[in-house]
């Protein structure tokens, strides 16, 4: 017998004995001694296993998913944050947007049709100039809104008069719609800020949105 | 090779049943079984709760196939098999470790203190840490005095392979103990 085969045989259980082993073992000192060592093991293995383990009552959570879960983890927080930061600007803008508009109804009303000087005072300020026909709007004011004067216009339609606030300061990353106190309103995205477009009466949005992002120029500057 | 007969911490079911009533009832025999059962199984699963599972399911299969056992003084390694099993069931079920060692091991944090032998410690710890592999086998054999060749049978493996892995066990657990492994043995793992 080796002692290859002797440790194997040790090893696999130490309180074992046949003749072979024996006879290997008269003559070898360090597999004398393995043995000896790996009896004590074993009976401290045997004390060892006296008592059953501790085990954790948690959640079984597997050590090798744990990391996976921490990841998924910090990628869904990662994306929660990420919708908070995408979203929450466009509600909170519509819904300031939404209470400006309600403070000033009467603007609703208005039929006649505001001069072009009129429109340039209410556009004074906010760096922006507007190509559209002054025959359309029947309502023109500089308003003070986000720390900053914005256009407030109200353009007739055949739908209904539709408002429009010219935000050359709010900028948001796409277009984003909303129904909120009996408006229904649109948020477009601009080359040097956005543009609310509301109506109360159902309009199409559309069309007037699309005219003003083409009628609205923006001025370097704002003043 | 025949084992020679371990001084096993599990008292043997024989010298319970030398004094026993014969007419006590194999539901009897099989919870007077239970604690060993459970201490088994909770080295297997490394969990209480999962140990107890097993348990559970592992009485009911057996009482399911009471008939079978025709010798009870046969009845502890029966019920050894049938928990070994059964984990071996669920463990190819879910395909994972079923508890996370680390919350094993902290949570064995209040025995260390408890415990004056911290060398004891160490080497419930390893046990712990020993691949399921490796283990199971040396399970069989501590805890459940099984030979290398019933646990052979048992594993579906040769008598050498179990040798392998019994040396191996026992060679983890001697190098986590601070003393010198020995070299290692060339795998044999192949089927009998």
């Amino acid at each position: 017998m080796s002692c290859e085969e002797a440790r194997l045989q040790i090893g696999a259980d130490p309180a074992g004995s046949t003749p072979e082993l024996e006879q290997h073992l008269q003559d070898c000192g360090p597999c004398r001694q393995f043995r000896a060592e790996m009896r004590t093991l074993d009976a401290n293995i045997r004390r060892a296993l006296e008592r059953p383990p501790v085990a954790s009552d948690r959640p079984r959570i597997t050590a090798t998913w744990r990391p996976w879960a921490l990841a998924a983890s910090v990628l869904l927080a990662t994306l929660a944050a990420l919708a908070v930061w995408l979203l929450y600007p466009s509600d909170t803008l519509a819904r300031e947007v939404v209470a400006h508009v309600q403070q000033e109804p009467d603007s609703w009303l208005a039929q006649q049709h505001v001069d072009a000087q009129s429109i340039d005072s209410a556009l004074r300020g906010a760096g922006v100039k507007l190509d559209i026909t002054s025959d359309r709007i029947s309502y023109a004011q500089s308003c003070w809104f986000r720390d900053h004067y914005v256009p407030h216009l109200v353009v007739q339609t055949a739908q209904g008069p539709v408002t429009v606030l010219i935000l050359r300061n709010q900028h948001v990353r796409g277009r984003h719609t909303f129904h909120e106190q009996g408006m229904s309103g649109v948020i477009v995205p601009s080359p040097q800020g956005s543009i609310a477009v509301l109506t109360r009466s159902g309009a199409n949005l559309d069309a007037v949105t699309a005219q003003m992002q083409q009628d609205v120029r923006w001025l370097p500057d704002a003043h | 090779m025949r084992n020679s007969q371990p001084e096993s911490p599990v008292s043997s079911i024989g010298e319970r049943l030398s004094g026993a009533d014969p007419r006590a009832s194999i539901t009897q025999l099989f919870e007077s079984m239970r604690p060993d059962l459970l201490r088994f199984a909770q080295w297997l699963a490394r969990d209480r709760s999962l140990a107890e599972d097993i348990v559970q399911e592992s009485l009911l299969r057996a009482w399911r196939s009471r008939d079978t056992l025709k010798d009870r003084g046969a009845a502890r390694a029966w019920l050894l098999t049938i928990v070994r099993r059964e984990h071996a069931r669920l463990y190819e079920r879910k395909r994972l470790e079923l508890v996370s060692l680390d919350e094993a091991l902290e949570s064995q944090a209040p025995a260390k203190a408890a415990d004056p032998e911290g060398d004891l410690f160490t080497l419930r710890n390893a046990i712990m840490r020993l691949p399921i592999e490796y283990r199971e086998p040396l399970l069989l054999q501590i805890l459940g005095g099984f030979s290398t060749d019933e646990i052979a049978r048992e594993l579906a493996l040769s008598s050498t392979a179990v040798l392998t892995r019994l040396f191996r066990a026992r060679n983890k657990l001697r190098a986590s103990c601070g003393m010198s492994p020995a070299p290692d043995v060339p795998t044999s793992e192949a089927a009998p």
